[in-house]
């Protein structure tokens, strides 16, 4: 009679191995291998999962406070330049890498080749814009009058807002990074910042832009608790702020918003995009 | 957060947008805890594994390739982040050790079971933790994600970065080490 080993029995016992039928089988005419099972698997019954001790909701947040600042320096998506020196590390015949400072070179002309495809982008997107602002004249037969008003009305407020949530995005960056003790000019930008804040939020919910003025709101709320806090600020109070700013992933929201408004500044005018971002934020 | 509110994350962050980094912080924070904890036992070493993970998985999110899971990657990373920090406890404990032989040799040996004291599962409890505590880290991770995380043999071999075999036996030696170290246990519950 062929027996199994321990190792063929602790598979057995977690369900995983080949011969799993015959195992069945031999356990139940094999007492050998019967008592082995049985020990194995008393054993292994005797290990109970863990109490692991319970994080709250906002451990996440709590986690993150704790790393922000030791984030290091990233290996980007796209490295170019790694990816060029690794072809010429790849490369090793390769003559010019005899030459020191060929990778000074490397990057000398890595630059020099994104600058020239900047400015050809650039240009290609200055003369298509223009053709654009033409076509949309409000005086163009084609459109009329009053939609052309409201559609130039749409896009003040597209610009304006996204201004706006940039220079929002400073201050709260800023309150992010600050260290303890004067915080009045942040505080006299915030109070700037919050009356326009509520125009636009009026303005955003009159246009049936229902995201952008839950945006401005979450925004506003922030804006007061930075205007009345004290100037001189302790740490507690600080960090309290910053919490807030994070529970409402605040700059992520606004930095979103802001780009979004900024694509739908940039759309056709044809008065098929949609009016609000398709995607919640947050 | 959705697949594709997910997705969208994941390619801000990997352009390096920090809150969107965050954001993925605070959704999978609590998940590596857990599974820190369950490697490593210990709730001061779960965080810096926590920690420690998200370091490394924001320094190599450039590498991450989109079309694999987040949590499956950053899964990957936590479980050889808690080996890498089993294995120094375990050097700084070997080196202790080596200072302190002789004065361990005159140490009483350890107390032998006594089935009043083993009747309470506390006594159990610390009994297998200590056992747990007796595997190499290497054993310790794969029988954590074997046992509690019921991963397969295939599913350890990717997130250790083992062979299928190297895996498997780890898992073997574990259960071995462990029957032994609790066959005192058994001999006194039968």
């Amino acid at each position: 009679m062929k027996h199994y080993s321990e190792d063929d029995l602790t598979l057995y016992y977690y369900g995983e191995g080949r011969r799993r039928h015959d195992i069945e089988r031999h356990l139940s005419t094999c007492a050998a291998c019967a008592a082995t099972y049985r020990d194995i698997a008393g054993t292994l019954a005797m290990i109970g999962t863990p109490d692991v001790p319970a994080r709250s909701d906002t451990y996440g947040l709590e986690v993150w406070q704790r790393i922000r600042h030791q984030l290091p320096e990233r290996e980007l998506e796209f490295n170019w330049f790694k990816r060029f020196n690794g072809f010429n590390r790849f490369n090793r015949f390769n003559r010019f890498n005899r030459f020191k400072g060929f990778n000074r070179f490397d990057r000398f002309y890595g630059f020099a080749a994104g600058a020239a495809a900047l400015i050809v982008v650039a240009f290609l997107a200055g003369r298509y814009l223009q053709r654009s602002e033409n076509l949309l004249n409000p005086l163009n037969p084609l459109k009329p009058l009053n939609q052309a008003s409201a559609e130039v009305s749409r896009r003040v407020l597209l610009t304006s807002v996204a201004d706006h949530l940039d220079r929002s995005e400073r201050v709260l960056t800023d309150i992010m990074n600050a260290s303890t003790g004067d915080i009045s000019v942040e505080q006299q930008w915030a109070d700037d910042l919050l009356a326009t804040s509520r125009l636009y939020r009026q303005d955003a919910i009159d246009a049936g832009e229902q995201s952008i003025a839950s945006v401005l709101d979450d925004l506003e709320r922030n804006l007061v608790e930075i205007v009345h806090s004290p100037s001189t600020i302790s740490a507690a109070d600080l960090e309290q702020i910053r919490r807030r700013i994070d529970a409402a992933a605040l700059l992520f929201k606004v930095r979103v918003m802001s780009e979004e408004l900024r694509q739908r500044e940039n759309a056709p005018r044809d008065g098929s995009q949609p009016r609000t971002p398709t995607r919640k934020i947050g | 957060m959705d697949a594709t509110e997910s997705a969208a994350v994941l390619a801000r962050a990997r352009q390096g947008d920090n809150e969107a980094f965050r954001a993925l912080v605070e959704r999978h924070s609590r998940s590596v805890f857990r599974l820190a904890f369950r490697m490593t036992g210990n709730e001061q070493d779960a965080e810096d594994v926590v920690q420690e993970s998200f370091i490394r998985a924001y320094k190599q999110l450039g590498r991450f390739e989109s079309r694999a899971n987040f949590g499956t990657w950053l899964y990957r990373i936590a479980a050889n982040c808690s080996v890498d920090l089993m294995r120094a406890k375990q050097a700084r404990h070997d080196q202790s050790r080596g200072e302190s032989l002789d004065a361990a040799e005159q140490l009483p040996a350890g107390d032998t079971p006594n089935p009043q004291r083993l009747a309470e599962s506390a006594e159990i409890d610390r009994r297998v933790q200590d056992a747990l505590a007796g595997l190499s880290p290497l054993e310790r991770a794969a029988f954590t994600l074997r046992h509690y995380e019921g991963r397969s043999i295939d599913e350890i071999s990717a997130a250790l970065g083992l062979g299928t075999s190297a895996a498997k036996h780890s898992v073997f030696r574990a259960v071995k080490k462990l029957r032994a170290a609790l066959a005192p246990l058994r001999s006194h519950a039968s």
